[in-house]
């Protein structure tokens, strides 16, 4: 019997998956352990690894295809051997506790085993993927009603590079004929267009309608570049991990009422003493130290490392602490998970591991989901001050600004000092402005406090 | 000076009711009181012919005895061939081959039945040892031998060799395979091919005697058939235009009976179905001959498992055919000691003890005991001329067995002949005419339908005296229509000829003309009655080419036309196209314009395909301007009518009229229509019906057939098939009305498609 390669369900709360690699195609041989494709989920893009040697004997889900967890994607087995016609029914709707036992672990779980346990569905936080829209809606566009267009004026509208779906059909059952289409170019001044032949081509090519493009040649003779620029314009489907970020923030900022507090810390001393250490071989970076202080802060603030629906407030025993990582297409946050147990040390290595998973897309879903505060650093940027987003189901988020050289007043003195401005969004159903005051001063004090970092190192 | 022959004749026909006796003359059965020892002294037949007929008595009967032995793996020299196909065996009825075709000369002409192995075997051996040098040369090239014995040797083994490869359906057979043992047909021996539907071969052999009789050869035809066949009505038919007094009575041009023997293999068994008790109500079958003709056809009945009275009997009946007195015909009284196949035990309708009485008549042992009393053999001679048989056999089974079967890819290599006459051989060219040529009366170079299609016949019969016209009143009347009005004066009764009213046989003996030699034009007054010919016209016309792996030609042209339009209901009024385009092997046409209607005669006339060519009367009085210096129209082309742009009509026959009637009923709406005539339905011109679909997208196919498998549907899926991108619309057909055509007027217009319903159908998709 060929072995049967299912859509593997990475995360409680994957439903659906897209194949965007192949890196087997039908016919080679596997061995265990192989990457056959790689998948791409809401949030990342992962490898996955055979568990049988043979032959590729089928693909049935082709590249940028999206498939239903547990659907039948391939079969491995003998050359020559037989496979189902039908492919499994996809189990699209497994019953839950059926589905640890049909669905194959994927690979990566076991590698990343030692970071991450099998986690628990987060408690209250459920990650944001659970409110977001059902997918269906939003990526599956709604297909028009069948187009009746009869052979030949298909054959011209492919030849005239225009759209059908703007033509309306004089024929039986509205169908489209050629006189149509002919109207249509007439009215519509096509057959006054004047295109270069590879302009032509072009739009044939990327679908484009060739009454969409405005040409720039001499006489408005519609040129490649044009038919580039329209190509260009094209409304694009936006990356599922793009699509997940806009659906919730706009979902926070929508319903979590945001206020702001922003304070200037002075981190000339906390810098100086980062180059002492330095010296000692010892590298901790500026992130860390504030990921640090927000930590022990949060610790201090419980309020603002809760969440609420609205109805009820959910106080957090752990500080899973998300930190945000800006990708080149997007935006991940990482979460180091109970960061309050970690030393100083222990917190730079994990976040350092998270952060180099992220930018390679390696995260596993459990990674990045569950954090209870973020912070969001854009102190790399140059920026003097900015204001995050909170992200559903936390209470609040930190954004880091650039640490910038700055005339201070200290002690009735005019100094230069190496000021660093943060800015707390918070959730003002749980946080009350002096709360959210006291847990930013919390940080400034722990940051401007060289002795107490002396005394944790 | 001679009397000037006059084709004409006026009949006197005067009442005579007198009272009378209608003498049939005595039918005489086993009259032969001789035996090989009486015949060797009276130098009737050679010692050499003796042994060989033997020798060819045991070569059938192990051949035979070889299928039996085959289906069960028997057949040593073979035992791994896996043969499939009919076991039509005729062991027991070796005399009645053997004594038939050594009866003829060896040029002479045979037709055979399924049960035909023998026929063909014992033909084969005859022809060969009647062949010249040369001729045996030609027809084993590989062989080296110099000497004739030798050579007829080799050409004996390689006779069984193709026989047997024939059966195994092997390249190497005599039909390359494609006819098998039931159709093997071997035209360079004087075989005119078995013929598996029973009685079917009859005709073919009545008309290769026509041609006989039209060449004088001095050829005979041998057309054995069996009791069975003898009940049916094609082969009656044939038996009564064999009889025809024009042949020989005072309105013959050349007085001259039909050459023809028709030889009853009566082994008393149809199927299992009983001559003699049965499914007849007589005891003698020579009595048929009693019917049709007042001699009796020169009938006898004759023990068939003597081999020597078959042969005396044949050979006399020979005599009288040459001397211009036939037909003949002969009953050989013959046993089937197998069923009618090996998956017929016989035990369901006869006794052992009937076959054990008939076994006792053995052909061969009967012979043998003759070939030894007569001091011809010795019984070790016998063994040892068994033996060689025996031998030769397996060689040629072990060979044919291992040799090269068809490709596949030639599947329906060999279903028409791209041949025609470009040249008339000189002594058929430039016939002379008889009388005065009849008068075509041009007007403004205007012929209608009718005097263009005779016109063209009578360009062709001058050009080529192998052409003939016969059918029912085509010869002083000029046919039913008139179409041969004249060409009887031109040409005289040996080239125009009334047939009786007999469509099987007049179109079966088409095949047999066409076959040796002759390019008969066939009438047949009304298509509805080609149905009455469809076997001949279907499996006897059609088929012969490929089934005789394209050693046979059919030149045969079954004019027929159609009555549609005149009132004359359901049995006259047919538009029967789609019926012939799908028997494979037959060319389908159909003029509408006087135009074509002689161009494409004539090359049809010229073409070496069986055509079944098709007139409307409803046009045989439309003009049209006919060119009077030579034309042809070449096979398979349609013609665009009238040329346009928005939407095609295809059509052919009349239909293409009403098109063009539709066609300008749109031009005055401003809708530019173009119409294509197919004119032929096989072999159809489809790039023209593509092209002009790809210019208008929309297209409506017409015929006056009805719609329910009607050619439309043909022409309408291979546009769909190879103009789907460039269709506008659905293809439309229109035709008569599903139902049968009404005799009166108001529902036949209304059944009838016209010039409104291609105008409505045109609308529909416009």
């Amino acid at each position: 019997m060929a072995q049967i390669v299912l859509m593997p369900k990475l995360g409680q709360t994957v439903e659906e998956s897209t194949i965007v690699k192949w890196h087997k195609a039908v016919g080679d041989s596997v061995k265990k352990g192989d990457v056959l494709f790689e998948i791409e989920t809401d949030k990342a893009v992962l490898e996955c690894e055979s568990f049988y040697d043979g032959t590729l004997l089928k693909i049935l889900v082709a590249e940028e295809e999206t498939v239903p967890v547990q659907s039948v994607v391939a079969y491995i087995g003998e050359p020559g051997e037989k496979i189902p016609d039908a492919p499994a029914a996809p189990a699209a709707k497994p019953e839950p506790k059926k589905k640890a036992a049909a669905a194959p672990a994927p690979v990566e779980q076991k590698k990343s085993a030692p970071a991450v346990e099998v986690a628990k569905p987060a408690p209250v936080a459920a990650p944001a993927v659970s409110s977001v829209p059902s997918r269906s809606d939003s990526a599956t566009a709604k297909k028009p009603g069948r187009l009746f267009i009869s052979p030949r004026a298909k054959a011209l509208v492919k030849n005239k590079v225009v759209k059908a779906e703007n033509i309306s059909g004089s024929g039986p059952n509205g169908r489209i004929v050629e006189k149509d289409v002919l109207a249509y170019l007439e009215q519509t001044g096509y057959n006054d267009l004047r295109i270069a032949p590879a302009a032509k081509r072009l739009a044939a090519d990327k679908d484009i309608d060739i009454l969409d493009v405005t040409g720039t040649g001499d006489n408005g003779r519609i040129m490649v570049r044009d038919v580039e620029t329209t190509i260009a314009e094209q409304p694009q489907t936006m990356s599922k991990m793009r699509q997940i970020i806009a659906s919730r923030l706009a979902q926070s900022f929508g319903h979590i009422p945001h206020f702001y507090v922003t304070t200037s810390i002075d981190m000339t001393d906390l810098l100086e003493y980062r180059k002492e250490l330095k010296a000692k071989d010892m590298n901790l970076s500026v992130t860390t130290f504030i990921l640090e202080a927000v930590v022990m802060s949060l610790e201090e603030s419980p309020i603002v490392n809760s969440s609420t629906d609205g109805v009820s407030v959910r106080w957090h025993s752990n500080v899973d602490l998300g930190v945000a990582v800006s990708l080149e297409n997007g935006l991940v946050v990482p979460v180091v998970k109970k960061a309050q147990t970690l030393t100083i040390e222990e917190l730079q290595t994990q976040m350092k591991d998270l952060s180099e998973k992220a930018r390679t897309g390696r995260l596993m879903p459990d990674q990045m989901s569950g954090s209870t505060f973020t912070v969001s650093n854009m102190g790399m940027f140059d920026v003097e001050n900015f204001s995050a987003i909170i992200n559903p189901g936390e209470g609040g988020i930190l954004a880091v600004s650039s640490t910038l050289q700055q005339p201070v007043v200290k002690d009735g003195e005019i100094k230069i000092r190496s000021m660093m401005k943060i800015t707390l969004s918070a959730d003002h159903r749980t946080v009350d402005g002096a709360k959210g005051a006291e847990f930013v001063k919390a940080i400034k004090s722990k940051l401007e406090d060289v002795e107490l970092w002396k005394s944790l190192i | 000076m001679t009397k000037k022959y006059n084709p004409n004749h006026l009949s006197e026909l005067m009442p005579d009711f007198s009272a009378a006796t209608v003498k049939i003359p005595d039918i005489l059965e086993n009259q032969y009181k001789g035996n090989l020892k009486k015949e060797l002294k009276a130098g009737t037949i050679s010692k050499t012919v003796a042994v060989e007929m033997l020798e060819d008595m045991l070569t059938i009967r192990e051949f035979e005895e070889m299928i039996i032995k085959l289906r069960s793996g028997a057949y040593e020299a073979c035992a791994d061939y896996n043969y499939r196909g009919p076991t039509h065996v005729s062991i027991g009825q070796e005399a009645t081959a053997v004594g038939g075709c050594t009866g003829i000369d060896s040029e002479d002409l045979i037709t055979s039945t399924h049960r035909g192995h023998g026929d063909s075997i014992a033909k084969g051996c005859a022809a060969i040892r009647g062949m010249s040098v040369e001729k045996l040369k030609s027809r084993i090239p590989e062989s080296k031998e110099t000497s004739k014995k030798k050579l007829i040797e080799e050409a004996l083994e390689d006779h069984v060799y193709k026989t047997i490869a024939e059966l195994f359906g092997k390249e190497d057979g005599y039909c390359k395979g494609r006819g098998g043992g039931m159709h093997i047909a071997d035209f360079t021996a004087g075989h005119l091919g078995a013929n598996a539907i029973v009685g079917g071969g009859v005709p073919i052999a009545t008309g290769s005697a026509i041609a006989q009789r039209y060449l004088q050869s001095g050829k005979v035809v041998c057309c054995f058939a069996g009791d069975g066949a003898y009940a049916n009505g094609v082969v009656l038919e044939s038996l009564n235009m064999a009889a025809m007094g024009q042949f020989s009575n005072h309105l013959a041009q050349t007085k001259f009976g039909l050459p023809i023997i028709y030889v009853i293999v009566n082994n008393h068994y149809g199927m299992t179905g009983r001559a003699d008790e049965e499914v007849t109500g007589i005891t003698c079958m020579a009595r048929r001959a009693a019917g049709f003709a007042d001699n009796n056809m020169h009938a006898e009945t004759v023990n068939g498992m003597d081999v020597m009275a078959v042969k005396d009997a044949i050979g006399r009946a020979a005599d009288i055919c040459r001397a211009g007195d036939g037909p003949c015909l002969v009953e050989l009284d013959t046993y089937r000691y197998y069923g009618h196949s090996l998956s017929d035990p016989r035990n369901e309708y006869r006794t052992r003890v009937e076959e054990d009485a008939w076994k006792k008549f053995d052909p061969i042992d009967l012979y043998i005991e003759q070939l030894i009393e007569a001091g011809v053999m010795t019984e070790k001679k016998i063994e040892n001329l068994r033996q060689k048989v025996v031998e030769r056999n397996a060689r040629a089974a072990a060979k044919a067995a291992g040799s090269a079967d068809p490709d596949p890819a030639d599947v329906i290599k060999y279903m028409y002949t791209d041949t025609s006459v470009e040249e008339v051989p000189e002594e058929f060219a430039n016939s002379k005419t008889i009388l005065e040529e009849p008068k075509i009366r041009r007007v403004k170079g205007e012929l209608n339908y009718k005097d263009a299609l005779k016109e063209a016949m009578l360009e062709e019969m001058k050009r080529d005296s192998r052409v003939i016209l016969y059918g029912e009143d085509v010869a002083d009347y000029g046919g039913a229509f008139k179409v041969s009005k004249g060409l009887l004066e031109t040409f005289g009764r040996d080239r125009i000829f009334n047939s009786p009213i007999s469509e099987a046989a007049i179109c079966g003996a088409g095949v047999g003309a066409a076959m040796s030699g002759l390019r008969p034009i066939v009438e047949l007054m009304y298509m509805d009655f080609a149905l009455q010919a469809s076997d001949q016209i279907s499996n006897q016309a059609a088929k012969w080419h490929y089934m005789s792996g394209a050693k046979a030609e059919v030149p045969v042209i079954y004019r027929a036309s159609v009555g549609g339009g005149k009132g004359y209901g359901g049995q006259h009024s047919q538009t029967l196209e789609a019926m012939f385009a799908h028997m494979p092997g037959l060319y389908v046409m159909y003029p509408c314009t006087p135009y074509d209607a002689k161009g494409m005669l004539k090359s049809a006339i010229r073409d070496n395909n069986p055509i079944m060519f098709i007139e409307s009367q409803l046009l045989y009085g439309a003009k049209g301007v006919v060119p009077e210096e030579e034309y042809l129209i070449e096979i398979g082309t349609a013609d665009v009518k009238k040329t346009g742009k928005d939407i095609t009509f295809v059509a052919w026959g009349p239909a293409v009229l009403d098109c063009l009637k539709a066609a300008d009923m749109l031009a005055e709406e401003g809708i530019s229509a173009e119409v294509v005539d197919l004119r032929y339905i096989v072999p159809m011109d489809m790039d023209t019906v593509i092209e002009s679909v790809k210019k208008t997208g929309k297209c409506v196919v017409a015929s006056q057939a009805i719609s329910i498998g009607s050619f439309t549907g043909e022409v309408a899926s291979k546009i769909m098939n190879e103009a789907f991108d460039y269709l506008d619309a659905p293809v439309v057909r229109v035709g008569a009305k599903n139902g049968i055509a009404p005799q009166s007027y108001i529902l036949e217009e209304a059944f009838m498609p016209n010039a409104n319903d291609m105008l409505a159908a045109a609308k529909s998709i416009l």
